[in-house]
């Protein structure tokens, strides 16, 4: 059996969520488009599923929920869709991106297009902590610019991220305010009202629903310029609508939003434990401050590449992560953790282990007797 | 508890099937390919560049094994890639293959492996260990003893070459016999880090630029001018950039006087040589000793009488052999048994 400690890479999908699909796999294949009662039940299934995912999000009209291929899909139509947008009604006047140092790569990539094809990009920096620099962020949103984007919480570390505060400074400066939220749905309360935002991105994997669906909530009234064209979506995104997936995605927002509070207190119940464990190494340590997801422990341990020790504890039958870069082989220091001011030796001897749905105590205990071995073995093994 | 075994897979034919192998033999094989090259330099078929850890990763998904990569560019540079530099820069031929299994394979990764659990580290290299005795391979004409001398009894007790008992043609049926993509994968025979063979343009590129110098004869007379002693090895006979009415090969870099020196074929025949760094396999010999010895790659073993003096060793041939080359390794076998080896400093003129 492997003890998974990866939820922030992926989830499980919940059995039920399963259950709920497979209907729309088999004899409810028709298409939510069509006139006749087949297109229509697939219509009635998704418009469900739409107004689920708006109750996660305590939005007030489930129109404002647009189905998409998933979190990065959703973060491209936020903010190229917002800054194409904007730059037109504004004559070319307002070509101004701002964001900050620590998002994920679906957004500094795309940031990093937008500046190719002439926008002018900003990226806030962030304290010690990994709290993103409000100040800088505000500062930066001037009358040229043409949206705002802050992740919500920290992929990496977990670090909850000033958003609401960023959205009350932003207030009247006509900038539209996107959050990256795929890492904080279903861990942290999420509420459109009391955030402020005015585009918001949610992943279905992360939540224990399948890959290859999520959702941008754009507030009522706010203009993008589509990515993917088409009708559907209202327009605002093509294709036709991953019916199964999109009713899977539903059903596990509304499980979210109904056990958010069971879930919250069990992961940080875990949480601290894994933390009590890593610390109990000597050389360790946990990074970020602030107030972090439930579920994330980001740790350095000196002497060792995480990599390694991610290889070591997979050995053991623990799935941990390194960062976004382990497939290659390379321990590069995380972005997230440059951004922090962390020096890039102990960037490099860092795992996640990261927490949620379906993690047992078992799981717990397999982590607790394999990392402290694994990472002893590591430190001592014949130098170079 | 059946025995891990960390299978080095650079994603040619021979490791993967010594992952089969494993893998058959029911130990639990965890197939891992290293990154040897820094991201400028993968555009070519190397150890680890991209196309080769996708061949890995197939195989391994083929046989239903972990596998992982493991990125040792920058020990790579600093005990492969800097050393044969600096030996070229110093008017040596040296033997990075010798030092990638010494310092990288058996060395960091098998220490790696050790931390990873692992019992034995396996290749694909064609060499057997018996009884912790290093053997030549079955298939003569593919035997890699020669880079493997530097493992010592610590080592030895640590790994294991599957393929050792197997012909490349044995080698080549089982991995068709299991649908492995790389079971007709053409051999690499170039030093992996210098593309294209181009051991003078990597040198150029590396720092090390040519000096045009003076081609010499044993008398010490001027026959031409080289356009660089970088990249020249003894027992070369093209490139020196001399017309001569009968062939002249190249005897001896004198890097400090930025000369080469040039003669007839008997003149690149030695009697002798003296090699540093002697290690050995098992016990280091007391006595002076009969052994035989290659100078190179495929060089047949000369018989020769072994001395050894801490860690070195002066051998003299029964008799002369060509081109003993200051950089290359120098190893001892006795029959089949590889005993040790060392590295060439100097022949000595017959």
């Amino acid at each position: 059996m492997t003890a998974y400690f990866d939820h922030n890479a992926t989830t499980p999908v919940r059995p039920e969520v399963v259950d709920a699909m497979l209907p729309w796999l088999r004899e409810g294949f028709g298409n939510p488009n069509s006139v006749y009662s087949l297109g229509q039940k697939a219509r009635a299934a998704v418009e469900r599923a739409r107004a689920q995912a708006a109750g996660l999000l305590g939005a007030a009209d489930e129109s404002e929920v647009v189905f998409t291929s998933g979190g990065s899909e959703s973060d491209v139509l936020a903010i190229a869709g917002a800054a194409w947008q904007a730059r037109d009604e504004s004559g070319g006047k307002r070509r101004k991106v701002v964001t900050s140092a620590i998002e994920h790569d679906a957004v500094r990539l795309l940031v990093s297009q937008l500046r190719r094809r002439g926008f002018e990009v900003v990226e806030a920096g962030c304290g010690a902590d990994g709290v993103v620099d409000l100040d800088a962020m505000t500062k930066a949103a001037t009358d040229d610019a043409a949206v705002v984007s802050l992740m919500h919480s920290n992929n990496e570390t977990g670090v909850l991220q000033p958003v609401a505060a960023l959205a009350a400074a932003l207030k009247g400066r006509g900038v539209l305010l996107h959050t990256d939220a795929v890492q904080s749905a279903g861990k942290v309360p999420l509420s459109v009202k009391t955030l402020g935002v005015d585009l918001l991105a949610l992943s279905g994997h992360k939540l224990n629903a399948p890959k290859g669906v999520g959702a941008l909530w754009v507030r009522k009234g706010t203009r993008l310029s589509p990515v993917v064209t088409g009708h559907q979506e209202r327009n605002r995104r093509g294709g036709t609508e991953n019916v199964a997936s999109i009713v899977g995605f539903g059903l596990a927002c509304e499980l979210a939003a109904r056990e958010l509070e069971a879930h919250a207190a069990r992961d940080l119940q875990l949480r601290r434990r894994v933390e009590a464990a890593v610390l109990a190494i000597p050389g360790s340590r946990v990074n970020g401050g602030g107030e972090r997801l439930p579920n994330t422990v980001h740790a350095s341990f000196e002497g060792l590449d995480g990599h390694h020790l991610v290889v070591a504890l997979d050995l053991e039958g623990v799935c941990a992560s390194s960062g976004p870069a382990c497939s290659s082989g390379a321990s590069t220091p995380s972005h997230v953790l440059t951004a922090m001011g962390v020096d890039p030796v102990r960037s490099t001897g860092s795992i996640r282990l990261s927490t949620g749905w379906g993690t047992t105590d078992a799981d717990l205990e397999r982590l607790l007797a394999v990392l402290p071995k694994a990472v002893e073995r590591l430190r001592g093994k014949v130098p170079a | 508890m059946r025995p891990r075994v960390l299978v080095a897979m650079s994603g040619g034919v021979d490791s993967s099937v010594a992952a089969a192998l494993v893998a058959e033999s029911g130990a639990e094989a965890v197939g891992v390919t290293m990154k040897l090259l820094g991201r400028e330099g993968v555009g070519f078929g190397c150890c680890g560049s991209p196309a080769d850890v996708q061949d890995a990763k197939r195989v391994c998904e083929k046989l239903g094994i972990s596998h992982y990569t493991v990125d040792m560019a920058e020990l790579f540079n600093d005990a492969v890639i800097k050393p044969f530099i600096d030996a070229y820069a110093a008017g040596r031929t040296p033997n990075p293959c010798v030092e990638c299994n010494r310092k990288v394979k058996f060395g960091h990764l098998l220490g790696l492996a050790q931390a990873w659990g692992c019992d034995t580290v396996a290749t694909g290299h064609y060499a057997r260990v018996e009884g912790g005795r290093l053997l030549r391979s079955r298939d003569e004409a593919k035997d890699q003893t020669y880079f493997l001398y530097a493992l010592t009894a610590r080592e030895l007790g640590k790994v294991s070459f599957p393929v050792g008992g197997l012909s490349k043609d044995e080698v080549r049926a089982k991995a068709r016999e299991l649908g492995l993509k790389t079971a007709d994968k053409p051999e690499s025979m170039e030093t992996c880090f210098v593309p294209g063979r181009d051991v003078k343009g990597f040198l150029a590129a590396h720092g090390v630029a040519p000096q045009p110098g003076r081609v010499v004869n044993a008398a010490g007379e001027t026959l031409g001018e080289h356009a660089g002693y970088a990249g020249l090895t003894v027992g070369q006979r093209k490139g020196l950039g001399v017309t001569t009415k009968a062939p002249v090969f190249v005897t001896r870099i004198e890097p400090e006087t930025n000369t080469v020196v040039v003669g007839g074929k008997d003149e690149t025949f030695s009697k002798g040589l003296t090699a540093t760094g002697v290690t050995w396999t098992g016990a280091a010999p007391g006595a002076p000793t009969r052994i035989h010895a290659r100078i190179r790659h495929r060089h047949a073993p000369a018989a020769a009488l072994l001395t050894v003096a801490g860690e070195t060793a002066s051998l003299s041939f029964e008799a002369p052999q060509a081109s003993v080359t200051p950089g290359q390794a120098v190893v001892f076998y006795a029959g089949d048994e590889v005993l040790g080896g060392g590295t060439i400093v100097r022949g000595e003129p017959s």
